[in-house]
């Protein structure tokens, strides 16, 4: 029995060392090409020079816009990939300064109307800060990002209970169609096209990954008068596996 | 007054990377001599052997065939008449473990290959006025 579970555990060893390899191959390999057809275009470009034609420039901008596209899906693919293996940390974290400073990053290169709420008993909490910081940037992004109304609102809302922080994030943007709701945490999933809002659409997905380790929940909900609600239930405690 | 351009000497396997550097350099006006070679085995051939004038700097890559970056520049600490050269490592590897391991091997800069050709124009830039430093 006992050499069986060794056995189990040594191949799982393996499989991840062979993953990890398998990243790392992913983010060198196929960057190199993918610059090279960033660089010879822009390239091109210099040496014509003067260009009349104006399809030509628009379709080797066109050209420069999806490698870049695929360098961002490449990027949140490897981030997805990672969610469990780096940023561990656990440090203090002051939640409300957290949120403050999260909502005032995208204050500045937005007219959104933001306000904050936070109902907490103990401001302060030990707990994996780096991701708690990536997952409310990433709901916060895209209420901004989708917006598509004049008056724009975002509402933050922080509750603390017994075990948990319950993290609010609505919106009074377009919301999510009710049919495809269910695929938005999917990886490179968007609700548009990506040519209308120039997303990767892995936010959610690496978002949803990292609620999973925290052993939290996110959750989507249609707002009252359209809209989009995210809620996080982030846990007090953290246990990780291995 | 009369600077003598130091030579510069880069390790990197990709022909399109190599265009890269020769074209940011022509574009910043950098006439220094670029010695090219495509791995850290070649590199050490070319330096050991004196079939080039010794560089005052190295612009090397880490992913390559036969000797990585990190081999080549191991080996190249340890030999008394090279360990002095200015290195700076250009590479694809956001790895934590290959920054370590580069700067544990005393680098002078460690340059994150951007898929933009305009952003490494900047970074090019940024390193001429070292170089310049390194005429003086």
């Amino acid at each position: 029995m006992k050499e069986a579970e060794d056995k189990c555990q040594q191949e799982l060893a393996a499989l991840k060392k062979e993953f990890e390899e398998f990243v790392y191959i992913v983010s060198h390999d196929i960057k190199s090409p993918m610059r090279a057809i960033s660089n010879i275009t822009t390239w091109i470009e210099e040496d014509l020079g003067t260009v009349e034609n104006q399809e030509v420039l628009a379709n080797l901008s066109l050209l420069k816009n999806r490698v870049n596209r695929m360098e961002n899906m490449m990027n949140g693919l490897l981030e997805l990939s990672r969610v469990d293996r780096v940023e561990l940390e656990f440090y203090e974290v002051n939640i409300s300064k957290m949120m403050a400073n999260s909502i005032a990053l995208f204050e500045t290169n937005s007219n959104v109307e933001f306000t904050l709420n936070t109902t907490l008993i103990n401001e302060n909490c030990v707990t994996l800060g780096a991701k708690l910081q990536k997952v409310i940037l990433s709901v916060l992004d895209n209420a901004v990002r989708f917006h598509d109304k004049e008056n724009r609102k975002v509402g933050v809302e922080v509750v603390e209970t017994e075990s948990d922080y319950e993290i609010k994030v609505s919106d009074n943007g377009p919301g999510i169609p009710e049919q495809v709701a269910s695929k938005i945490f999917s990886i490179f999933y968007t609700v548009n096209s990506k040519d209308v809002v120039d997303t990767t659409g892995a936010g959610l997905a690496i978002s949803c990954k990292i609620m999973k380790l925290v052993g939290g929940k996110i959750k989507y909900t249609a707002g009252i008068n359209n809209g989009s609600i995210f809620t996080l239930i982030w846990p007090k405690i953290i246990i990780l596996k291995n | 007054m009369n600077q003598k351009l130091v030579n510069i000497l880069l390790v990197e396997d990709d022909e399109v990377d190599v265009m890269n550097v020769k074209r940011a350099f022509s574009k910043n006006n950098i006439m220094n001599t670029l010695f090219v070679a495509g791995n850290g085995v070649e590199a050490l051939e070319m330096l050991e052997n004196h079939i080039i004038p010794l560089p005052k700097i190295i612009i090397l890559d880490i992913n390559m065939p036969k000797m990585n970056g990190i081999e080549f520049l191991k080996i190249m600490r340890e030999n008394e008449k090279l360990k002095n050269i200015s290195v700076f490592v250009m590479t694809t590897s956001n790895e934590d473990s290959d920054k370590i391991n580069a700067y544990n091997l005393n680098v002078a800069g460690y340059i994150l290959k951007p898929l933009s050709f305009e952003k490494f124009l900047t970074s090019v830039a940024t390193l001429k006025n070292f170089w310049q430093l390194c005429e003086l």
